[in-house]
């Protein structure tokens, strides 16, 4: 549109990345300022990561870098070169949901899903680093992560249901 | 089947959602689309004495700077016609729209924004409530008598409205009572903070616009759209994607307009995306501060006499929908007992801050805070049980509303026995700590209603389309109308697709405002599902030689009744009828309940009586830090009224989703502002939402009353009514706890720290000596 843009790759402040996202390697050019949750949306068109607050408080643009929950949203892109991105479009196997997708909704921990995303992502980490979380761990593991729909009380419930599910107790 | 017995109930949006496949507005783009920015007008009251857009035109990568030149001479809104879309000439809070600039990257676009050059001749703010009456106050509309007005509204210096409501002769009455409580409580502004800021895409293609938006109204949105630019309506198609929630604050003036405009001289789409920042300082839909003085007479048995009370609304600086918000809020605190006589006067108060709209339960968190407060004061001055005393003066079928409605079935005495029977239970099991206690308090919320319509058609294959105007915003209620549909025709939900949020295709309807969904919608959904059952009856009635009337409809088959074993399946009678079936239908607004003379009120929008009014009764458990004045509220026991739900697990959403946001306006959300009047919180980290960390276990019940007139199978709404009582009851249990009352909202923690420690003077006591 406009070759002296900032944004065009020619910019002189941009950067040559490569970003793994959900096992799949993507070359971008990217101006170094910019965060990985609009280079996520934008560049790479995954858009289930979501922007709420651009200001690392509400939890909706959580992804995982190299297993880790960050909010992508206060972390540069330039940053993630190199390293393994997880998003929500990566929780699903094929078209199997992933336990929690499918107990959030069972549950009735989904209404607007606008912080749905980021709230998987979260217990996705969760679960990962702490397999067997009481409901305490699971309130303070998801404490980032705002939600003014639920109340939260289902979103909970579906984090307990799928630990137990996935230690097959 | 009856709809309650679907045992989970599944989201037709669900996988999209879960997925992170669904679109949300701010997911979109269009080739060639620019973006979009504001600028604000950073001070809350001044003259424009310059506006120089030239070095944002100079700009590269700026696509398109327009400002109030650009666009048609329109004042708006509909209720007082008091501005217009950009500023004109006067700036009369910081987040009012002066100029908009459309840039390749949102990053020019603000910064083209920030380089127009506005000066200002600083005008005298407005922001106190008592003293914009005063007769010395500065205006904030000069011109206030020459505004076009819709219906009964009071102009009065910076009275934007002003209702009373009378009955009988409360000064008469009040000198009868044997003890007149009196108390002041103030509520700050709060907002409705959905976790998706807004966003709007325009585009056009010749003369023809196309708008996503992230509306909760799209057919307002379009009307908003017409109005301003000119442009007739079916020019103008508005979509919503996916609806990251509303709650009142995405109803209402959307910015879509704006963008609209720049889109037709960028010549290309262009696209807004809210930052946090903006969402709290822009929008028209701010939930009100308020300021409740109240006296209320009662006899040593228990009984009301008499109230008499003044309300001072914030208004903010322009009208956004407030004009039914003093009528309302007189409503309120007259409240859901046998109160005797009446004179509640409420004044709605232009102020140099955002304008106020209706956000969730309008006026009634802070109403019914005040006066569920005010309740509990009148029980202790009587030395009475506070439920006990709810009990004896609540108001129950066949009972006379304070404008003289006569109630039909109504569960308000139910809620306050289910509701408080299950915060005993639970605590005679737990029992209270010494920092602890259980307060009580009940809600009420009318359900609103309107004309709404619905199409609905059977394919060959068996499947159905359902069209609505409904709009879903994550509540479920539309979601919801799938199984009405479903129960009508003897089919499976997961057989109907919703088409909706498109106003293009569906028929006009109210939007996700006002609890409205199930209710109106839902009437006009069992229309065009019955239309569609009627001819498939017809249809099998002739095939299987018996009278349409015998015909059953069940699991996409036709039989007759009593012999199930020949049927004949839906797809073989749609194929015999030779085309796809066709539901059509539009309903009107069902009859709202009559009112007698016996009362009267000044400024009546209409609220006077309520459509199958909804009750309900919230218990909070709560342990107060004595040293801090941390409040925490560990569990809330709930009672709603709302008619039959259907869906019995998005009713518990309802509830859940509605006391946390209810817990956060009594304890931590309230928007602070500066002496000028600027925002001081305006972002999530100081204007603080509940976390799962702080969110109470809710135990809700469903006192499910035949109301006569309800809604689709006896529903009534449910998406405002459980915002309404919970601060009230953190509130009585705070005050049991600490001994002292707190009377500002949100009771923060400083608050409750200074009520321990201070002496309490705005609660009076008379005990008449005679
Ligand atoms: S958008 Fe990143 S934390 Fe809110
Ligand atoms: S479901 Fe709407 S914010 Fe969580």
């Amino acid at each position: 549109m406009n070759p002296s843009s900032p944004m065009s790759p020619s910019s002189p402040m941009s950067q040559q990345i490569n970003l793994t996202v959900n096992g799949m390697t993507w070359p971008v050019a990217v101006e170094t300022s910019r965060n990985l949750c609009s280079v996520l949306r934008t560049e790479i068109g995954l858009t289930g990561t979501k922007e709420g607050c651009d200001d690392c408080e509400c939890g909706a643009c959580m992804v995982l870098l190299d297993g880790q929950p960050i909010n992508s949203c206060s972390y540069l892109a330039a940053q993630a070169d190199g390293r393994e991105i997880t998003t929500v479009e990566g929780l699903a196997d094929g078209d199997e949901l992933h336990p929690l997708q499918r107990n959030i909704l069972s549950a009735g921990g989904v209404q607007c899903g606008f912080c749905t995303p980021g709230m998987l992502m979260s217990a996705y980490a969760l679960l990962d680093r702490n397999p067997e979380p009481s409901i305490e761990e699971i309130r303070i593991g998801l404490s980032g992560n705002l939600c003014r729909c639920t109340g939260y009380a289902r979103i909970l419930t579906a984090v307990h249901e799928t630990a137990v599910e996935l230690n097959g107790a | 089947m009856s709809l309650t017995e679907i045992p989970a109930f599944a989201r037709a949006d669900g996988p999209d959602k879960v997925s992170g496949l669904g679109r949300y507005t701010a997911d979109l783009t269009l080739t060639g689309m620019a973006h979009a920015a504001f600028r604000y007008a950073d001070v809350p009251h001044g003259r424009i004495v310059e506006l120089d857009t030239s070095p944002a035109r100079a700009m590269s990568g700026v696509v398109a700077v327009i400002t109030d030149a650009d666009v048609p001479d329109i004042y708006l809104s509909a209720e007082i016609a008091d501005r217009t879309l950009f500023a004109r000439d006067v700036v009369r809070y910081e987040g009012e729209v002066v100029a908009a600039v459309a840039a390749v990257t949102p990053e020019i676009a603000r910064a083209a924004a920030a380089a127009i050059v506005v000066r200002y001749e600083v005008l005298p703010a407005v922001t106190d409530i008592e003293a914009a009456l005063g007769e010395n106050s500065p205006l904030v509309h000069e011109s206030w008598d020459s505004y076009a007005t819709s219906g009964d509204v009071v102009r009065d210096r910076n009275t934007a409205m002003r209702s009373e409501l009378h009955r009988g002769d409360a000064d008469a009455a009040m000198a009868t009572a044997d003890v007149v409580v009196s108390g002041r409580y103030v509520a700050d502004a709060s907002h409705a903070v959905p976790i998706e800021p807004r966003a709007v895409v325009a585009e056009w293609q010749g003369d023809h616009l196309t708008v996503h938006t992230s509306t909760q109204v799209p057919f307002d949105a379009r009307s908003r759209i017409c109005e301003t630019l000119e442009l007739p309506t079916s020019r103008v198609r508005v979509i919503v994607p996916h609806l990251g929630g509303g709650f009142g604050g995405k109803c209402g003036a959307h910015f879509e307009p704006h963008i609209a405009a720049l889109a037709k001289v960028a010549k290309r789409p262009v696209k807004l995306v809210f930052s946090r920042y903006e969402e709290f300082i822009a929008p028209d839909r701010r939930r009100e501060g308020m300021i409740v003085d109240v006296a209320t007479g009662v006899k040593h048995d228990g009984t009301i006499v008499a109230r008499a009370a003044w309300l001072g609304i914030d208004n903010g600086a322009y009208m956004a929908d407030a004009t039914f918000f003093p009528q309302l809020a007189a409503m309120h605190v007259a409240g859901p007992y046998r109160t005797g006589s009446l004179k509640i006067e409420a004044d709605l108060v232009y102020t140099n801050r955002q304008p106020s709209g209706s956000v969730r339960a309008p006026t009634a968190p802070q109403a019914c805070w005040a006066i569920e407060s005010h309740t509990d004061e009148i029980a202790v001055a009587l030395d009475m049980d506070p439920i006990e005393f709810r009990r004896r003066n609540l108001v129950a079928t066949g009972d006379v509303g304070p404008m003289g409605q006569v109630y039909d079935e109504i569960g308000a005495l139910e809620c306050l026995e289910l509701a408080t029977a299950s915060a005993q239970a639970s605590a005679d099991q737990k029992p209270l700590g010494p920092d602890e206690a259980l307060g009580v308090s009940m809600g009420w919320w009318p359900t609103f209603a309107v004309a709404a319509g619905a199409f609905a058609k059977m394919h060959a294959d068996g499947t159905v389309q359902l069209v609505t105007g409904g709009q879903e915003c994550g509540t479920g209620a539309v979601m919801t109308l799938r199984n009405l549909a479903a129960d009508e025709l003897g089919i499976d939900p997961e057989l109907i697709e919703l088409v909706y949020q498109d106003t293009a295709v569906a028929p006009e309807g109210p939007g996700a405002s006002g609890s409205q969904t199930l209710l109106n919608h839902g009437r006009a959904v069992e229309v065009a599902s019955q239309q569609i059952a009627a001819q498939l009856r017809e249809l099998a009635a002739d095939h299987l030689e018996a009278a349409p009337e015998d015909i059953v409809l069940a699991e996409s088959k036709a039989s007759v009744a009593g012999a199930p074993a020949a049927s004949v399946a839906f797809t073989e009678l749609v194929e015999r009828a030779g085309a796809e079936l066709l539901g059509t239908a539009s309903v009107e607004m069902p009859e709202y309940p009559e009112l007698p003379t016996s009362s009267t009120c000044i400024g009546d929008q209409g609220m006077g009586a309520w459509l199958a009014p909804q009750f309900s009764c919230h218990v909070a458990r709560v342990a107060v830090d004595r040293d801090t004045g941390v409040v925490r509220v560990s569990e809330v026991h709930t009672a709603h009224d709302s008619g039959t739900i259907i869906n019995l697990m998005g009713a518990h959403g309802q509830v859940e989703g509605g006391v946390l946001m209810g817990v956060g306006q009594a304890l931590t959300e309230g928007t602070r502002y500066d002496d000028e009047g600027r925002q001081r919180n305006a972002g999530l980290l100081e204007y603080k939402l509940q976390t799962i960390a702080d969110a109470p276990s809710i135990h809700t019940q469903f006192v499910e009353i035949a109301t006569p007139n309800a809604g689709p199978r006896g529903a009534k709404g449910l998406a405002e009514a459980p915002n309404v009582a919970t601060a009230g009851a953190i509130a009585n249990a705070l005050a049991k706890v600490i001994g002292q009352r707190v009377r500002e909202l949100p009771m923060t923690a400083e608050r409750v720290w200074r009520a321990q420690t201070a002496d309490q003077s705005s609660t009076t006591t008379e005990q008449d000596q005679s």
